[in-house]
């Protein structure tokens, strides 16, 4: 299709000697109408633009949502009834979930169908134990224990994960890379080096170990993850130096008497705030996921405190026979993850508008 | 480029021995002894280090080490099968979490090949939209929510494939555990692959391919497929790394007798040999994927060997 196009487009020159201009042909360019198209925007800061470009992105707009939604659950969730997280009431063993108003549309209604030997039956341990007033909005676990109230104490420990994950990555992560890119040669040489040693490890052997030598608890695991998670951050934050290390407004700035640090954090970070957020924002569910998977061993939090990693791994024990355990935990976990991932694709776009999508 | 090579072969064995006497101290630091059993006495438990070496002096210790690692030698384990050598018992394990990694890596490659490429191709469509809400969730979604998905379903529900692993069905027992860890494999190989596609159609050798006259499928693979296959190689090899730590968790649910459940194990009950004889072969399984890809991508693209030669 292409091609025809420019060969008519080719041709019609050929024909036009042919043609003989009349006074018609030469007329004013009424250009009016087109001068108005130009019109004149008010000066936006980057920030607001940003803040645009983002909340144009409907699955950005979702995924902060998600976080805002499940932050708060996980705030007030645990004291919307009068259950604990380690409380036991071991006479109430692995009932279905049941939630006052919903049982009367016949779902939630504490209602469960065993498979047995001789086909499938429903039970109601609500109705069999007598207990018509306990309501357990997600069923209570193998030890009697509220499972709403476990699943949002432990989206508390996957949120304060991120938290300290984006903190870890800030902090270390970017000076470490900022340090290494600005002062460059042997300094760049000997830390890069270093880098390559920790980076070869498997972050897998090196948590594992860790959490052997130390106390398990949420700690030792943030310590574990500060000793991970910062390498991807300082490899970009030294790139984005690199870039900008040999500038113009670098070389004013020094020659106006400002020392390395200055240089550093308020000449250079500004410039490159962009592409350091949407790194934290990609390493938070890094560090969710490594600590569902420590849990999911039996490596994280220790009992009775709770994480989602431990209650999937709890869960799973009995995900045949009563599977509303596990989905909970599961569900917040999987909605935890894929926002972050929503949150950082739409901060990336927001932020750098060159960037191609995806 | 030998020179580069050279000096990635060097920077990795460095990497190795780093990693060696790292892990070497931290087993050191380690608590409990692997000798737990109250029945023994101090003399016994004196005899048992002799033994086993403990009584040396560290240094004289990790020497040792080092030269038994580097044979092949890993020791013996302590508690998970008594005076077995460890070399015996990852050689029956490794095959197992081998063959599935493989077929998760294989899958994972095709599919998120043929995604990114539709996805690419039907740029700004249903499809388009489509293939990317699949990687997302597959990149966001981790691996044992597929595998617990999987398990119910299509295992426990329908019954198609065994929830657990069995010897003499190895086969079909991989399918449901291979699919779980290629999800994410797909998802980022679909995501990269749709993305330089994308830019490479918009290149002017595409353009100048098309305009000709080359078109249809000699024109998506042979022109553009191929150049952005390339960067699509470096992506592979932390991905293949992550499937290590995916597959740790997955052999879990499916009960499959691979490394990694050895590894859990392991450390499950302080059995201080097997834990570092399997971070070794971890990490020198990672450091040697790294390697072979790093040395892969200069071979492949000229302008990475040049540059990299520079510096």
């Amino acid at each position: 299709m292409k091609m025809r196009k420019s060969k008519q487009a080719l041709s019609v020159p050929a024909l036009a000697p042919a043609y003989v201009p009349t006074e018609e042909d030469f007329q004013l360019k009424d250009n009016q109408g087109e001068l108005q198209i130009d019109t004149n925007f008010s000066a936006q800061s980057f920030w607001k633009d940003v803040v645009i470009r983002y909340f144009r992105k409907i699955s950005a707009v979702f995924g902060l949502v998600m976080i805002l939604l499940i932050t708060i659950m996980a705030a007030a969730g645990p004291g919307m009834n009068p259950y604990t997280y380690s409380e036991q009431f071991l006479s109430q063993k692995n009932f279905a979930p049941r939630v006052k108003g919903l049982e009367k549309l016949g779902i939630f209604d504490g209602d469960e169908s065993m498979k047995t030997t001789t086909g499938s039956k429903t039970v109601n341990l609500y109705q069999e134990k007598g207990l018509e007033d306990v309501y357990y909005w997600f069923g209570s676990d193998n030890f009697g224990r509220d499972i709403w109230t476990r699943t949002w104490s432990g989206a508390r420990v996957s949120l304060i994960i991120a938290v300290a994950a984006a903190i870890i990555d800030m902090v270390i992560g970017m000076s470490y890379g900022l340090i290494s890119g600005y002062f460059g040669g042997r300094v760049d040489m000997v830390m890069q080096r270093i880098l390559e040693v920790a980076n070869g490890i498997p972050r897998l052997v090196i948590v594992t170990l860790l959490l052997l030598v130390l106390q398990p608890g949420m700690l030792t695991i943030i310590f574990a993850l500060m000793l991970t998670e910062w390498v991807g951050m300082s490899r970009i934050a030294r790139a984005e130096m690199l870039k900008l290390k040999e500038q113009e407004f670098v070389l004013a700035s020094r020659t106006l008497g400002a020392g390395s640090f200055f240089i550093i954090f308020r000449e250079i970070l500004p410039n490159i705030i962009g592409p350091i957020i949407t790194q934290v924002m990609f390493s938070i569910p890094t560090a969710i996921f490594t600590e569902a998977f420590l849990s999911f061993v039996g490596l994280g939090i220790p009992v009775p405190q709770c994480s989602l990693g431990s209650l999937i791994s709890e869960g799973f024990n009995s995900f045949t026979t009563h599977p509303y355990q596990i989905i909970p935990p599961i569900v917040v976990m999987a909605l935890l993850m894929l926002s972050f991932n929503l949150v950082a694709d739409g901060l990336r776009e927001a932020l750098d508008p060159k960037l191609k999508e995806m | 480029m030998k020179k580069y090579t050279l000096k990635r072969i060097l920077t990795s064995l460095f990497t190795l021995l780093a990693i060696l006497l790292v892990l070497f101290i931290l087993m050191q630091l380690m608590p409990g002894s692997p000798f737990n059993d109250e029945k023994l006495n101090n003399d016994q438990r004196m005899a048992l280090y002799a033994k086993y070496g403990l009584d040396q002096p560290i240094v004289v210790q990790f020497f040792n080490y080092v030269k038994n690692m580097l044979k092949g030698d890993f020791g013996v384990s302590y508690n998970i099968s008594k005076n077995t050598p460890i070399s015996q018992l990852i050689q029956t394990r490794l095959p197992v979490s081998i063959r599935i990694g493989g077929f998760a890596v294989s899958i994972g490659a095709v599919l998120g090949l043929m995604l990114g490429l539709i996805a690419a191709l039907k740029h700004d469509t249903i499809w388009d939209s489509l293939a990317t809400v699949i990687s997302v969730i597959g990149v966001s979604v981790p691996s044992y929510v597929f595998a617990l998905a999987l398990s119910y379903t299509l295992g426990f529900r329908m019954g198609w494939f065994p929830m657990l692993y069995k010897e003499k069905l190895a086969l079909l027992s991989s399918v449901m555990p291979s699919i779980a860890l290629s999800m994410f494999t797909m998802a980022s190989i679909a995501r990269f692959t749709r993305s330089e596609m994308l830019e490479v159609m918009g290149s002017d050798y595409m353009l100048l391919a098309e305009s000709k006259g080359i078109s249809g499928g000699a024109l998506i693979f042979r022109h553009a497929l191929r150049n952005a296959l390339i960067p699509i190689i470096t992506v592979l090899a932390p991905l293949i790394v992550d499937l290590m730590t995916g597959s740790l968790v997955v052999e879990k649910i499916f009960a499959i007798p691979g490394v990694g459940s050895l590894l859990v194990n392991a450390i499950q009950s302080n059995d201080y040999n097997v834990v570092i004889a399997l971070s070794f072969i971890y990490s020198a399984m990672y450091i040697g994927i790294m390697l072979v890809v790093d040395i892969l991508y200069g071979v492949i693209d000229p302008r990475i060997r040049l540059t990299k030669e520079g510096d």
